[in-house]
């Protein structure tokens, strides 16, 4: 079993939940945020959506695209795996700009969205632009 | 080659994201009942005393006190939920609000607050921090919301002049740095802060469900 995609595929069903999870909890009650104290702050404020669609969301799409392709390639029924590398540098950059937005624009960081950040930034550097 | 396997999978998996995500949003802080028995935090957990706004009577059984900032969400959030509360225990509960703005991540917060403190100059405190939470979403987004402020100012009936000379006010700002200097003496450190008969509750209740059973046992038996 390729270990980088089976670790791709685990930070991608991790990322599902994170973003899953800040999905559920938007418009509901505040969420708890232990360490960094800002996560309201972000997850309201006019940059947690793109044209009216929460940010969060379109993170679980890119979460399921990725999982979709490691599991294809995982169980040998197709090579997919070199197709997440554009995405993944996109969403590696998306992520870059967000954490920036936290720092000097809204000047609060949101716990879950760095995790995010995390695993964007995970499954960019394990990606691979070419078919192994 | 089959392509079932891996689609399985696929929905496996996000079977599993949801439900794990679905469990951890409904994993409610721990009931408020235990916030009595809880351990203590190290920052203290009395309410400080003075200043601040309050609605209800004034020999109620039990006094709740938040520490709010207008611009917070989490604020925000809350307002309704404690409106809810006075609605069911209108003469067992006090509502005491104090100002808390924080201003470094807030930029209206400050504004907002003088603009109710400038309200309560003409008996109108409330009125105006409703409004102002009510609109939370829409004022926080604006470029400069004062003119917002004074939309409001009108709505409840206020005399402008006087209601715009109050928000330049020096003392009015004052009070409200009064509220400020009590909170950081109580080492609160976050928004909203809520206190009930002088104890801080940590977690805070979840809703006005919550809200009422802490307050319930509170009432005389």
């Amino acid at each position: 079993m390729n270990k980088r995609v089976l670790a791709i595929a685990i930070v991608a069903f991790l990322g599902m939940v994170d973003t899953f999870y800040i999905s559920l909890k938007r418009g509901g009650p505040p969420v708890p945020c232990h360490v960094t104290k800002g996560c309201n702050d972000v997850l309201t404020s006019r940059y947690s959506t793109l044209a009216g669609i929460p940010i969060a969301w379109f993170g679980l799409a890119f979460y399921l695209v990725v999982f979709s392709c490691a599991a294809f390639e995982l169980t040998g029924a197709a090579r997919l795996m070199h197709l997440v590398y554009w995405p993944a540098l996109l969403g590696f950059l998306i992520s870059l700009s967000l954490t920036s937005i936290q720092a000097f624009v809204i000047h609060a960081f949101c716990e879950y969205c760095l995790m995010s950040a995390g695993f964007v930034t995970t499954i960019f550097l394990l990606s691979k632009r070419t078919p192994a | 080659m089959s392509k079932t396997k891996p689609i399985a999978i696929i929905l496996a998996a996000i079977i599993l994201a949801g439900g794990a995500a679905f469990y951890m949003s409904k994993q409610a802080a721990p009931p408020v009942e235990a916030v009595a028995s809880s351990a203590p935090s190290a920052t203290p957990a009395t309410a400080p005393n003075g200043g601040g706004r309050s609605r209800g009577p004034k020999d109620a059984a039990v006094t709740i006190i938040e520490f709010g900032d207008y611009q917070c969400p989490s604020c925000g959030f809350y307002s309704p939920v404690v409106l809810e509360v006075l609605k069911r225990y209108p003469t067992q509960v006090r509502f005491e609000f104090h100002h808390f703005p924080l201003v470094g991540i807030h930029q209206w917060a400050m504004p907002a607050a003088l603009a109710a403190e400038a309200a309560g100059d003409q008996g109108k405190f409330w009125e105006m921090h409703d409004l102002i939470y009510e609109n939370q979403e829409r004022w926080s987004r604006m470029p400069n919301p004062e003119s917002e402020f004074l939309t409001y100012a009108g709505r409840i009936g206020l005399n402008i002049n006087q209601f715009m000379q109050g928000m330049r006010n020096p003392d009015t700002e004052s009070r409200v740095l009064q509220d400020v200097v009590r909170a950081r003496e109580a080492d609160i450190n976050e928004t909203p802060t809520f206190f009930v008969n002088g104890k801080k509750l940590e977690p805070r209740p979840q809703n006005a469900d919550e809200f009422s059973r802490l307050i319930q046992d509170k009432l005389p038996k």
